[in-house]
């Protein structure tokens, strides 16, 4: 279906977003509502205007932008999964003057129930991170900072989750990258957000600096791509990728720098422990899970949908051996960097700069998938992105469920060393086991989600190494494609990973609590309630995925690769 | 009793109710054939209650816990005597009939229920004369290690750990899909590793997590060796077949596979192929084993870990090994054994030597004991090397024998340390003047583990020499030797420790003093029990040895299309 802007089908096609816009705007205005009166000039007539004056004493709350992002956020995740999660749904394609803009699909859906339901978790656990102090009296200094910002700091996460399904939607590289600096610009605010702590200043401008190098050496990749093709639309870049210059390639290469950065792959990945160590955790957890699988949208639109080799033409695609030696020195250079961390919110940088590894793994597998007498690549190619993007998702259970831990040990005082974790398991026995079984997730571990979607990634890299050889009759080793070894990287990698995922583990349930944490933990319901959730999700996607896998495979279909 | 006391025992009965529902929830179905004995009543059972009690006993605080910690461990020990007596009536028919004469790739009491539809993985599981012995082996062990270790402190989450232990290892024996056998694989490591963290000894930190990484690297090797065979099999369709990738993780099918490439109908894999699978999965399962050169995690663990932590590991841990290869590799790839002869029976041979050797040295009780473990392991590595019935019957049975003598060994060495505080050989003289029984049960469950005629182990030694010999012929002389050797080190560890000393002995300085007491009713308990098994099992080994020779006789005409010599 084809629909103009602002039609009628349009408002249809974006519900869910016209929501989280709306609430957007509510936040900027309810905090602000009060008595204020606009005289009508030259009369006395004093007409009520609500924007300004003494403000409201209901409205004026400072718990109030929290919960109406809270509720924003959970409506369009209830209105988009109930549109999802029934079956196939519609494409629907926007254009302006002949351009595709946006296109709602199962994969562009997916990938905003992700994004939404990450922030959606975070923004709840923010609600006791940064508390809105409602009571009388006399307040510190602190907690009137807190109180001050609450508006500012839901508003920024609204305007990241908008971004991020900006991408999501794009059909057109200009306004993917439009959709990206949105979503960039505003965690770069949201990772300096403790600004009068040392190191979230200086996180944040870290981040901001070498974040705003990738964007500008993208865009500068973006805009060679242009002149080699006139266009940024997708659907042109990869019909006429075949007949590109040495400027395709290059312009390829730069683009991937922009992404890289976001999903933090090395060598692009230096920014990424100290924004996470530096930003609160709820905010670390999405940059961890939802901005990771941002890129990994830019990476799959530009490596898969445009510079994929015609399904005809054999041979495989020309970023294989680049993305193939990346990811192998992503995966590794994470884990070795993780083990020797003793900052927990490093650690898990780390451990999620391997875990992009393992992803890149899987791409350049897709791009292999051109050998032999493959007949169906198709079906390769949708496996392998059907099991990044359960990745993708089952990350936001254990790895945002991880910092959110985190968060709640930082409500008591910092959560910067692994010795705020000792005797966890002794303090709150049910979180600590949460902490527990997410490291194992994370270290993948049957029969957790971390297990599934790990073996998902590895079963599709050895899909495509054995392809359809099995119908040749004898199948020797050496016949085998070479990114099977792709496949055991990521196993050594996997098997150094439980090193440092165990040592949590052992922390936690060994060593005595530090001086100044004997108490029992703070309690925060709505922090807990996000753990709960994703511990939930957790065990229940790894025990039985399969409506999830399903969602993946439409998702992945409605790429139309090959 | 205060009303908190009274509030858990109301609960604790309501979980035994729901409980004995769930355990017998099967038998209430229309037809017998239809009655699932396995998937709930065996495997899910031990583990839901576990897990529950343990959530449980969590919430409580530290006083508390002691005060519950005696009812819980009541009720663990009933509930894990329901699986023991399943597994018992099962093999006595006394629940339904049971034909255990199956041939090749057969299971008694076979259930499949699809689980995860997309890639084929479903919950498939059944037993045979391989997996029946492990079964019934681990649900017999669970109860008495609940007994002999009945004291140990925070019981309110020590002995569900040990049930879910079980639980785990019984769902590692009886399940027939890949991915099912995974999961189970790895779950067995999780109680295993917080029984070393949390009752270990003064290096558990270490111990547990060397014990932890080491298998997890092998089986992770493994787990890619066993996706590659996955896309490696045809695709076919079928409710066990994935809905989309064609495949299947179920055993039955890839052994029909096996067997028909092995017929000549169908060939599927190449011979370097094979030979590289039957490599990435024997790893995992010899670190299980564990054969030298990838034992050093054992020692650690077994003398980091609590006596019923070592029991179950020396137990039925170790098996899962030996279990896991006669079950995977070498069923799948016989040529690939072929291929490997020598070399198996060389590392086996090296772990028999060696961790003889490596005996006669060590000072300390329990690691002896350890490595007497990992030459006992080689032992079945030359029983599987030797590729004669009667060698495949000997390792079953040894993994069965050691499975009684080996727990025995570690209640004695738990006794020790729980007793006298200290765990050298010389620390202790004339121990048999203090503690007599402690000294009898010592003197008994070495005397079984060196080999005693009428003893299990003999049964399964005698067993090896025979079929290594028409294979290897007179490189026998070097098992026999290291036999002598395993006698050696046994019989002076005990000369030193339960007689020397003159008529005062000489108690261990560890105990400043104090008169050395003897060992406890639960620990005797325990420990008669094992020993009157490992007399039974002595002699009248024929018991499990007769499912045991079915099932050889069976594998050796549906694997090596051969009825052996």
């Amino acid at each position: 279906m084809n629909t103009e802007v602002f039609s009628i089908d349009f408002w249809k096609a974006f519900a869910p977003e016209t929501i989280l816009i709306v609430g957007l705007i509510l936040i900027f205005i309810i905090p602000n509502l009060g008595n204020s009166k606009f005289r009508i000039p030259l009369t006395k007539i004093q007409v009520p205007w609500f924007l300004g004056g003494r403000r409201f004493k209901a409205t004026g709350s400072p718990a109030i932008p929290g919960m109406l992002a809270t509720a924003t956020l959970f409506t369009a995740v209830g209105m988009m999964i109930i549109e999802t999660i029934n079956g196939n749904m519609d494409t629907t394609t926007v254009t302006s003057g002949g351009i595709v803009i946006l296109q709602v699909d199962n994969f562009s859906r997916f990938f905003e129930i992700l994004f939404l339901v990450a922030v959606l978790l975070a923004s709840m656990a923010s609600l006791d991170r940064i508390p809105a102090n409602t009571f009388e009296g006399k307040k510190s200094l602190e907690e009137m900072y807190d109180n001050r910002r609450q508006a500012d700091f839901y508003i920024l996460m609204l305007t990241t989750a908008i971004g991020m399904c900006v991408v999501a939607l794009a059909q057109d590289m200009f306004v993917l990258f439009v959709g990206l600096e949105l979503a960039s610009l505003a965690t770069y605010v949201l990772v300096g957000f403790h600004k009068e702590s040392k190191s979230g200043a200086e996180s944040g401008v870290k981040y901001f600096i070498v974040g705003s190098v990738a964007s500008g050496i993208g865009l500068y990749g973006l805009s060679l791509l242009y002149l080699e093709f006139g266009s940024l639309q997708l659907s042109t870049l990869a019909a006429n990728w075949g007949d590109a210059s040495a400027l395709g390639p290059i312009a390829l290469g730069l683009v991937l720098v922009g992404f890289g950065f976001k999903i933090s792959a090395a060598p692009f990945h230096f920014a990424a422990p100290d924004a996470y160590s530096g930003a609160n955790s709820p905010v670390a957890g999405v940059l961890a899970t939802a901005s990771k699988a941002m890129g990994m949208i830019g990476l799959i639109r530009v490596l898969l949908v445009v510079a994929l080799p015609e399904a005809d033409s054999d041979g495989s695609a020309i970023w294989l051996y680049t993305l193939a030696t990346l990811s192998v020195i992503t995966m590794t250079w994470g884990n070795i960097a993780a083990l020797g961390s003793t900052n927990p919110k490093r650690m898990l940088a780390y451990s999620s700069v391997a875990h992009a590894g393992y992803m890149m793994a899987a791409l350049t597998a897709v791009g292999a998938w051109k050998w032999g007498n493959v007949e169906a690549p198709g079906d390769y190619a949708e496996a392998i992105v059907a099991a990044v993007l359960f990745h993708l998702f089952v990350l936001v259970a254990f790895k945002l469920g991880a910092f959110l831990v985190l968060g709640l040990l930082e409500m008591e005082g910092g959560a910067s060393r692994l010795s705020a974790l000792s005797g966890l398991a002794r303090r709150d026995p049910l979180i600590g086991t949460a902490m527990f079984i997410f490291m194992l997730a994370l270290a993948g571990v049957p029969p957790l989600a971390g297990f599934m979607s790990k073996f998902l990634v590895i079963a599709g890299i050895v899909s495509t190494s054995v392809g359809d050889l099995w119908m040749n009759g004898t199948v020797s080793f050496s016949e085998l494609h070479w990114v099977w070894w792709l496949a055991l990287a990521m196993f050594i990698n996997s098997a150094i990973s439980v090193f440092y995922y165990l040592r949590i583990g052992v922390i936690m349930f060994l060593d005595v609590p530090e001086e100044g944490r004997r108490k029992p933990l703070p309690y925060g319901a709505s922090i807990r309630m996000a753990i709960w959730i994703c511990l939930v999700a957790t065990i229940i996607l790894g025990l039985s995925g399969d409506t999830l896998i399903d969602m993946c495979y439409r998702a992945a279909e409605s790429l139309n690769l090959a | 009793m205060d009303i908190k006391n009274k509030e858990f025992m109301l609960i604790g009965g309501l979980l035994v109710v729901v409980a004995g529902l769930m355990a017998f929830f099967p038998s209430l179905s229309d037809s017998d054939t239809a009655v699932d004995w396995i998937s709930i009543p065996l495997v899910g059972f031990p583990i839901i209650v576990s897990c529950i009690l343990l959530a449980f006993a969590s919430q409580e605080s530290r006083a508390r816990k002691k005060i519950i910690a005696v009812p819980i461990r009541l009720f663990t020990l009933c509930a894990s005597l329901i699986p023991l007596a399943i597994s018992t009536a099962l093999f006595f028919d006394w629940l339904i009939l049971v034909d255990w004469d199956l041939m090749y790739n057969e299971f008694a009491l076979e259930k499949e229920y699809v689980w995860i539809e997309s890639i084929g993985v479903s919950w498939h599981v059944g037993m045979d004369g391989l997996s029946f012995p492990m079964v019934w082996l681990t649900s017999f062990l669970v109860p008495v290690t609940i007994i002999t270790t009945w004291n140990e402190k925070d019981g309110a989450t020590y002995h569900p750990l040990l049930l879910m232990m079980g639980g785990a290892l019984i769902g590692v024996f009886v399940s027939l899909d890949l991915f099912l056998f995974y999961v189970f694989w790895e779950l067995t490591l999780i109680p295993m590793f917080f029984l070393i963290l949390k009752w270990g000894g003064k290096d558990r930190r270490y111990a547990a997590q060397k014990f932890f990484i080491y298998t997890f690297c092998a089986s992770v090797i493994m787990l890619l060796g066993l996706i590659t065979l996955y896309f490696l099999q045809p695709e076919g369709s079928g409710s066990q077949y994935g809905s989309v990738t064609g495949r299947t993780f179920d055993m039955t099918v890839l052994f029909s596979n096996a067997t028909a490439y092995n017929m000549g109908d169908n060939v599927f894999l190449g011979e370097d192929m094979q030979n590289i699978l039957f490599a990435m999965l024997m790893l995992g399962f010899l670190v299980k084993l564990p054969a030298v050169p990838f034992h050093t995690w054992l020692p650690d663990a077994h003398v980091q870990a609590p006596t019923g932590g070592s029991m179950l590991l020396a137990g039925v841990m170790l098996k899962m090994g030996a279990y896991g290869m006669l079950r995977l590799p070498i069923a799948i790839f016989p040529d690939a054994v072929v291929f490997y002869q020598d070399i198996i029976m060389a590392i086996g041979l090296i772990s028999l030597v060696w961790g003889a050797v490596v005996c006669l040295g060590q000072t300390n009780l329990k690691r002896m004991v350890a490595y007497s473990s990992v030459s006992h392991m080689g032992v079945i590595l030359l029983g599987i090397a030797s590729m004669q019935p009667i060698g495949y019957a000997a390792a079953l049975f040894m993994m069965f024998a050691h499975g009684i003598i080996s727990p025995m060994l570690f209640a004695v060495c738990g006794a020790f340390k729980h007793h006298y505080h200290s765990m050298e050989i010389g620390s202790m003289r004339g121990m048999a003047k203090w503690s007599p029984y402690l000294a009898v049960y010592m003197m008994f469950a070495w005397m079984a583990s060196l080999g005693l005629p009428l003893l299990a182990g003999f049964v399964a030694e005698l067993m090896v020499l025979i079929a290594y010999w028409p294979e290897y012929g007179w490189w026998i002389l070097l098992p026999g030797f290291v036999l002598a050797i395993t006698a050696a080190y046994y019989l002076w560890s005990m000369q030193r420790t339960i007689f020397e000393g003159g008529d005062e002995g000489q108690p261990p300085e560890s105990l400043n003093g104090e008169t050395p007491p003897d060992i406890t009713l639960s620990e005797n308990i325990g420990m008669i029990i094992l020993a009157i098994f490992t007399v039974i099992f002595g002699i009248f080994p024929f018991i499990a040895l007769g499912m045991m020779d079915q099932w050889t006789v069976a594998f050796f005409e549906g694997v090596f299309n051969s009825g052996g010599i």
